[in-house]
């Protein structure tokens, strides 16, 4: 039977609430951020429209060229260093043969599972110097230096061991979705004609799982040009030096310990942008690649 | 034989079907279950529209300091038994505080009626016009009251902008060095002939004699590392230097910081090092500590509560002595840290004030402030109280409030910039590059770093200047 009742602007009313949400949490606050940016604040008496000279200022502004390069790094890191051995990983826990892959799967995944904070406060004892787990069990099995710099000198090293801690099993997951869907017909006539690992994985799994990977590797951009928490609470700020400095940081910095929102608008927009051009960089070459 | 029609067909014949028999009705014809919804939204959004805020009754208080709320509470309980209206203590840590008082200054949001509030947070409140700080002036007011000569003068510098002053210092926090005298006095050094840094780097020294199975020193004379910005920070003001002057203006390449940072790279690298990294309130650095690993300390008077509490263990093997000047007869201490309480822009200013000056001149409050936390009351009247004598165990039997309380009136006077954290950081990448540039030259002679430490200190000027000239605000006040 057919509701004959059912008026047309119903959807219109039911999609109502979520709209007003976005409008008044989403749409608003990114036209009054994008207003903001083109102004100096200081409560609502004091503002002053300064027209593109937030920008004008962030491009020349080192710090801003500083947190950037930062950010870039660490995600090259992420990029280039993670996702290969989530990949490992994932190749490793595809095999037929191990025992308790579901044990190891779940081992390796659940670092994924505690909060940033969390981890960024257990590395902060981990990398300490001279009582530090890391340098002190290094210390003991190779005799490296005990007092080994970590959050002083090489921060960036430490950002990026801790969150391959942290998500190298998370990215494994989508990987190994990947890995079980590649044709084993493929793969077993492959290997009939004689080639190698190294052939079929260039050849055959590769090209399977690219989908998955480019969209891991888009996650993985967007993640490490949104990090913050771990950095802010590992280095408690910025670091020494200004190397755990970040984008998103650096907006915070600006916004919330100097009070200067409409700056902190500016680093935002030029950030969104940032992510939107990956974002299109990335379906133009998947686009390319499919056709 | 008829053929089936697959479910995606079915599905297709039927959606068809409702829309050619869907009649045109109206936006409104809705059904009663759908008309319920709506009528529950509408009378709910206007609920919440007209419903009034329940204002609580009486004045609120927001503290960020735990320590402080036992020591509040009877007053507030005497107070309020007394007076109307009453006062309503609260908690809130200390980043919660700072964010919530900047949006009540910024966006009107409710703000409590009194705040204290460490100096970490309160820089950014001064970074607008002056008339648009959140905070009461209070300046004619604690001159007319004679407030200003009952209290420790450089005590009111970092809750004062412009010449103003928005809040009452709630301490001095002065500065001296804590030793660990089971281990100096073994080693037969003798402190009283300690004057200078230069005499403690000479007599301190052989400490480092005692070395561990790999050859590296088992102890070292002082708790510092170049990555400390508050210790630099407290170094720099001791020796006369800031980083910004009476009037905001960015001061950080003068000469007495270029010394002192030249000093601190002479300290932590190379032959002349004497310093080693054992951080404050970490595991890790009061292992170090109590291993006596590093042996001298820089000691505010609250950093005595917090030791107090972090490590027992070092009960009797401490004592304080004033800091060694930068020059011989020059300043023994110097300050960090510190808190203020502000009374947000309001119209009960007449019924907050009262309140404020009881708290803040309250013997009782001194006496727990000493007693649970080892800070002197910066109201001058209240040194003289016997309970700062007393010998404390903890430190020997020395009697640490007299000590802390002769070196008050010359604690340094500080910035209330709302850039001083960004100068901070500016000051400890200056640190950071000058001792790369003394390791790399194999150059560890403080003097002689002192070019290349200007050099250094004059960049990181430039860069805070550069911030600084990109609030319009300040710019405007200064051109006129």
């Amino acid at each position: 039977m057919t509701n004959t009742r059912q008026p047309r602007g119903a959807p219109y009313l039911f999609l109502s609430p979520f709209l007003l949400l976005f409008m008044a949490f989403t749409a608003y606050p990114l036209l009054r951020s994008m207003t903001l940016s083109l102004q100096q604040t200081f409560g609502p008496r004091a503002t002053q429209f300064v027209g593109m000279d937030n920008f004008r200022f962030l491009f020349a502004d080192p710090r801003f060229w500083k947190a950037l390069k930062n950010t870039a790094v660490f995600t090259a890191g992420s990029i280039f260093i993670q996702l290969p051995c989530s990949l490992g990983l994932a190749m490793l826990l595809n095999k037929p043969g191990i025992r308790g892959r579901a044990f190891f799967r779940l081992i390796f995944f659940s670092p994924s599972l505690v909060g940033l904070v969390f981890v960024a406060m257990i590395f902060s004892i981990i990398f300490e110097k001279r009582t530090g787990l890391l340098n002190v069990a290094l210390h003991h099995a190779f005799g490296f230096n005990v007092d080994f710099p970590w959050l002083q000198e090489y921060v960036m090293s430490a950002l990026i061991l801790a969150s391959l801690w942290m998500y190298v099993g998370f990215n494994m997951v989508y990987f190994l979705a990947a890995l079980q869907n590649v044709s084993k017909d493929l793969l077993e006539a492959a290997e009939i004609d004689g080639a190698g690992f190294f052939s079929r994985f260039i050849n055959i799994t590769l090209p399977a799982i690219s989908p998955v990977g480019s969209f891991v590797v888009l996650l993985s951009l967007v993640g490490g040009f949104q990090l913050f928490e771990l950095p802010y609470i590992l280095l408690n700020g910025s670091g020494p030096n200004s190397q755990g400095l970040t984008v998103v940081m650096y907006l915070f910095q600006t916004g919330f310990e100097t009070g200067d929102l409409g700056y902190a608008s500016a680093i935002g927009w030029v950030l969104a942008l940032l992510l939107i051009l990956f974002a299109i960089c990335q379906r133009v070459f998947s686009s390319v690649r499919e056709s | 034989m008829r053929k089936a029609s697959t479910p995606d067909q079915r599905i297709s014949t039927t959606h068809c079907a409702v829309r050619a028999s869907r009649p045109r009705r109206g936006v409104l014809h809705l059904s009663a279950g759908a008309w319920i919804i709506v009528l529950i939204a509408v009378v709910s959004t206007c609920a919440v529209a007209i419903w009034p805020i329940p204002k609580r009754s009486g004045l609120d208080m927001w503290t960020s300091a735990r320590a402080h709320v036992p020591m509040y509470e009877p007053v507030i309980a005497r107070w309020n038994e007394d007076h109307s209206p009453p006062v309503n203590l609260f908690l809130l840590s200390s980043d919660v505080l700072g964010r919530r008082m900047m949006s009540g200054f910024l966006s009107q949001t409710p703000l409590a009626d009194i705040i204290e509030i460490e100096r970490s947070q309160v820089g950014r409140a001064f970074a607008g016009p002056l008339e648009d700080v959140g905070f009461v002036d209070l300046t004619e007011r604690i001159h007319r009251e004679g407030l200003y000569e009952q209290m420790n003068e450089p005590s009111f510098s970092p809750w004062s902008s412009r010449g103003h002053i928005f809040g009452l210092p709630h301490d001095v926090h002065p500065m001296m060095l804590v030793y660990r005298a089971d281990i100096v006095e073994a080693a037969g050094i003798d402190v009283s002939k300690i004057q200078t840094w230069d005499d403690f780097a000479r007599l301190m020294r052989p400490l480092m004699n005692d070395l561990d199975r790999e050859g590296q020193p088992k102890r070292y004379p002082l708790s510092l590392w170049y990555t400390s910005p508050d210790q630099v920070e407290a170094l720099v003001l001791q020796a006369g230097g800031g980083y910004f002057d009476d009037q905001g203006h960015p001061v950080i390449d003068s000469d007495s910081n270029a010394r002192v940072i030249s000093t601190i790279v002479s300290w932590t690298a190379g032959p002349t090092r004497i310093a080693a990294d054992a951080p404050e309130f970490t595991g890790s650095g009061n292992e170090l500590r109590i291993q006596g690993f590093v042996v001298c300390s820089l000691m505010p008077d609250w950093l005595g509560g917090v030791w107090k509490l972090d490590l027992p263990q070092l009960r009797g093997k401490l004592k304080l002595m004033p800091l060694p000047a930068w020059t011989r007869g020059g300043r023994r201490t110097s300050v960090w840290g510190g808190t203020m309480l502000g009374i947000p822009k309001t119209p009960d200013l007449e019924k907050v004030w009262p309140f404020a000056r009881q708290l803040y001149f309250n013997e009782s409050v001194a006496r727990k402030l000493y007693e649970t936390n080892d800070i002197i009351s910066p109201v001058k009247s209240m040194w003289k109280s016997e309970f700062y004598g007393l010998p404390d165990p903890y430190f020997s039997g020395q009697s640490p409030g007299s000590m802390y309380i002769a070196l008050a009136p010359m604690v340094p006077r500080r910035t209330s910039s709302p850039y001083n954290m960004m100068a901070k950081e500016r000051v400890q990448d200056a640190l950071i590059f000058l001792r790369e540039y003394a390791i790399a030259h194999n150059q560890y002679d403080p003097y002689q770093l002192i070019p290349e430490a200007k050099r250094q200190l004059r960049e990181a000027q430039e860069s805070v200047a550069r911030q600084l000239s990109h609030n319009v605000f300040l710019r405007q006040e200064r051109s006129g």
